[in-house]
């Protein structure tokens, strides 16, 4: 009597918008209950903790809203190797890793549009 | 007397897997990562291929990666002349480490305190993951670049494959080299199994077994096709391996006798690794996927499920209702 063996269903594969690490996994709740430093050192008075964390909204808040201000305004992005561009910012992925750009303006020409590595990005600067 | 085996595909690389690890058994699972030219390792579930997460930051191609056992730390060797230590449960990249070279190495002991790595230098290095800032400890003697190189005898001592086509034992205080294996060509892969002390070495057609300790041979088996990794099962009854010819190879180790092969891969297989409790193991291919595959073909065990043949299986859920006679390891 031979037996077959069935699939319950396939590998879930990786998921196109994020890099995972899903933050209500159970492991995840396990092991990293908070990222916050003030208390990974030692669990200190949750008071500080609580400061540090408005203070991470805070800056956090800050920036999207620094993205959202961006959007179709000429960028000066300062990059490694001594490379500086100029671009229309369009938009960031969800992981900032990426920014969406056009018109960018390199020594060798005029990009129409393009992608720019954000680990390669020093600091960039537009005018409100 | 072939058997049909259905492995789970984990598609989600866009290049050929050139390295894959298994963690050791955690309260969550085992875990299992994959190194890839496409630069972006990722970690998976292990005992269902499930995705968990993508490591981002390399910059070229990923020829490396391990975890250690208890999947809280991943290391990567990358064509971007550095190394990696990852947060394995958040996916946050922890360190970085300069090479002079493409890195193609990585390996943590067994308390995670240090990492060896190895690469197109021809220089190992061991960091100490505490003081990460100091210089590495460095083990010159290669003339080739490093294919792997591994901790072993309870992290005293490290084993290392080169294309000079030596496998090199050393110690690691005196990191002076205590033996060395010569062969006719490069060695495509070397496995360390350290219940047993026993390492794995394949190049060419053969698959070879040796002490780990001493170095003195076990015994080889030739597969029909040129090998690139080849793996142990925990209980040293099987291995398998996987090469060229795009199949999987399953031998007795006793009798060396083949007993299975597997298609599926649509490329040469380069990687190849039993999970830690053995009931599976997993493949790494140039057609950019990972695939999972049974021990024991037919048992119920992750994604696979084991279903008897329908005859009058009315009579079978009835009798599976009153609480009879229980079939498999159905729950």
């Amino acid at each position: 009597m031979s037996t077959l063996v069935t699939l319950l269903r396939l590998p879930r594969g990786p998921d196109p918008n994020g890099r995972g690490f899903d933050p209500n996994s159970t492991r995840f709740v396990a092991l990293c209950p908070t990222t916050i430093s003030a208390s990974t050192e030692t669990w200190t008075d949750s008071v500080e903790v609580g400061e540090e964390q408005r203070a991470r909204s805070a800056l956090r808040e800050s920036f999207l809203r620094t993205l959202i201000a961006m959007t179709n305004k000429q960028v000066q992005f300062h990059m490694y190797e001594r490379v500086e561009v100029e671009a229309r910012f369009g938009a960031s992925d969800i992981d900032v890793l990426n920014f969406q750009v056009s018109e960018l303006q390199t020594p060798i020409g005029v990009q129409k549009e393009a992608l720019l590595r954000c680990q390669d990005v020093i600091s960039y600067s537009f005018d409100l | 007397m072939a058997m049909r085996q259905t492995p789970l595909t984990c598609s989600g690389h866009t290049r050929p897997v050139v390295d894959l690890a298994f963690s050791g058994i955690t309260p969550y699972g085992y875990f299992l990562i994959s190194a890839c030219k496409d630069g972006k390792p990722m970690l998976r579930q292990g005992d269902t291929g499930d995705w968990i997460g993508t490591f981002l930051g390399h910059k070229g191609a990923v020829w490396g990666a391990t975890l250690n056992n208890e999947a809280t730390k991943a290391a990567t060797a990358a064509a971007d002349f550095t190394a990696k230590v990852w947060d394995a449960v958040t996916g946050d990249e922890v360190l970085t480490l300069a090479h002079k070279h493409i890195v193609k190495s990585v390996n943590f002991t067994q308390d995670s305190s240090c990492l060896l790595t190895g690469g197109n230098d021809k220089i190992i290095r061991i960091y100490d993951l505490n003081k990460p800032e100091a210089e590495p400890q460095e083990i010159t003697g290669h003339t080739s670049a490093i294919k792997k190189a591994l901790w072993c005898n309870n992290d005293t001592q490290i084993l290392s494959a080169a294309d000079d086509k030596t496998v090199r034992l050393w110690d690691r205080n005196s990191t002076e080299v205590v033996k060395q294996l010569s062969f006719d060509m490069s060695v495509s892969s070397m496995e360390y199994i350290p219940d047993g002390e026993v390492l794995v070495i394949t190049y060419g057609k053969t698959i070879a077994f040796y002490n780990a300790l001493s170095l003195d041979m076990i015994k080889t088996v030739d597969a029909p096709a040129s090998i690139h990794s080849a793996s142990l099962h925990p209980d040293k009854d099987f291995f398998v391996a996987g090469g060229d010819d795009f199949k999987l190879y399953k031998f007795d180790y006793g009798t060396k006798e083949e007993l299975e092969s597997y298609k599926g891969h649509f490329g040469p297989v380069h990687c190849v690794r039993f999970s830690p409790d053995g009931e599976l193991y997993a493949s790494g291919s140039e057609d950019g996927t990972l695939r999972l595959w049974q021990t024991a073909v037919g048992k119920t065990y992750g994604l696979w499920k084991c279903v008897l043949p329908v005859i009058g299986s009315r009579e079978l859920e009835g009798k599976a209702a009153n609480g009879g006679v229980g079939f498999g390891d159905d729950q």
